[in-house]
């Protein structure tokens, strides 16, 4: 997967997940207590059929084109501020998980069940970390109220993900050719 | 939906005709003082917002728009300063346990009317500028990236093919969805697993497709030649007197807030 670095083929399939992710949050399915979409799903994705980097790049796409104010935050949101507010921390988060999550599954030759639940596991640990970082700094919120409003209503909807996103990465990564 | 994906209100005013690096550099440096001032810079940041937003004569209609989807954070946000901070309550409060106090109502208004001016200011930016010149200025101001291994130009391309590819990619999904409701998958209903389910049936065919349109894709741009790396354009950015001045007035309002 090296040389894929900074090549065509790497930049086309980014970019596509970035757009993916971004779309992604308009495909929402209903759960309780929070409905879901399948915006995290896709970043899932991306880290674990594109590796550390490209995934990472592809994240960084993402939040470029919300940032340039396409509405493709949660909820249909755009713009820097949402990138320096209370909910810029996850987006963040994004890049450094995906990159993580990547880098672990590249470390595997062809990484089992477990270990890209592993993976995915501890991405979602760093999305969570910086996200609630942000969210207690900037909203001025103790970080159990924190928790509370930033983590636990989208616990549920994330392990179902995880799940799925380990199902798709095991049948699709044969599919893809970096 | 794919109106939804365009806000840019094309126009002719001064805020229309600055360089979008200068746009850029200036919502990004009134966030971040919004984000760390008082109550007085705040004022400060809403008069030059509120100034531009009259010079580029924006319609409220679309800033109220903008706003929409972010309301019920900001309440949620509000409402858990308002009833849990400790402090001198507001009369007729205390009702039995609940209670309103001054510091609560305060930091309440203060907060969410950052948030509001953080979202607003983002908004002029992108309804003032088009995509590609907004594409043109973020891919000169990132240029620094390269020390980190990426290359702006690259970037720029990548987000062009996304901005591209959004549309197709949404009305797949859709289609996709219709699809499969088609042959008797259910979205909206049953456990965990059937919903997993129902996401695989979705993102599957999704994914192989677009796998497919990348290869394509790819193929296309190696037959013309396309290398990654630095490239020309037609129209090169460059600042005029009046681009100077903004980044001058932002300078300044910079250094007040610091100061306040």
């Amino acid at each position: 997967m090296k040389s894929s670095r900074n090549s065509l083929r790497g930049m086309v399939y980014a970019s596509m997940f970035g757009a993916l992710t971004a779309v992604g949050a308009y495909i929402t399915i209903p759960l309780q207590p929070v409905p879901i979409t399948l915006q995290t799903l896709f970043t899932n994705l991306a880290g674990a059929l594109l590796g550390g980097y490209l995934g990472a790049l592809s994240q960084l796409v993402y939040i470029l084109l919300g940032v340039m104010g396409l509405p493709v935050f949660a909820g249909g949101k755009a713009g820097v501020g949402v990138l320096f507010g209370p909910t810029g921390g996850y987006l963040i988060g994004f890049v450094l998980g995906a990159y993580l999550m990547g880098k672990m599954i590249e470390m595997r030759q062809q990484a089992g069940f477990g270990w890209i639940v592993l993976a995915l596991g501890v991405g979602h640990v760093v999305v969570y970390g910086l996200g609630i970082i942000q969210l207690s700094a900037v909203a001025h919120l103790s970080a159990a109220k924190a928790l509370a409003v930033g983590v636990l209503p989208f616990l549920p909807g994330d392990i179902l993900k995880i799940l799925v996103a380990v199902f798709l990465t095991l049948k699709l990564r044969d599919y893809i050719k970096l | 939906m794919y109106n939804n994906l365009r806000q840019y209100l094309p126009g002719e005013s001064p805020v229309h005709r600055r360089d979008p690096r200068v746009k850029i550099i200036a919502v990004v440096a009134l966030s971040l003082i919004t984000l760390h001032t008082n109550p007085v810079g705040l004022a400060l940041v809403f008069v030059v917002v509120a100034g531009v937003i009259l010079v580029a004569q924006i319609p409220p209609v679309s800033l109220l728009t903008t706003l929409k989807p972010v309301m019920p954070l900001f309440i949620l946000l509000f409402l858990l300063h308002l009833f849990f901070t400790p402090g001198t309550p507001l009369p007729p409060f205390p009702i039995g346990l609940v209670s309103i106090t001054y510091e609560g109502l305060y930091q309440g208004l203060f907060l969410v009317g950052k948030f509001l001016l953080l979202v607003v200011a983002a908004s002029v930016l992108t309804l003032t500028t088009s995509p590609s010149e907004l594409t043109m200025g973020m891919e000169r101001l990132l240029r620094p990236l390269r020390f980190v291994g990426i290359s702006s130009h690259d970037l720029a391309m990548m987000l062009s093919l996304a901005l591209r590819f959004m549309p197709i990619l949404l009305e797949e999904s859709s289609n996709i969805k219709e699809a499969q409701l088609a042959r008797g998958a259910v979205f909206n209903s049953g456990g965990p697993l059937k919903k997993a389910r129902a996401i695989s049936s979705l993102v599957i065919p999704l994914s192989t497709g677009i796998f497919r349109r990348c290869e394509e894709l790819i193929n296309a741009m190696e037959a013309r030649g396309y290398q990654p790396g630095p490239r020309t354009y037609l129209k090169e950015l460059t600042f005029d007197p009046g681009d100077y001045l903004v980044l001058a007035v932002v300078l300044l309002i910079t250094v007040v807030a610091v100061l306040l």
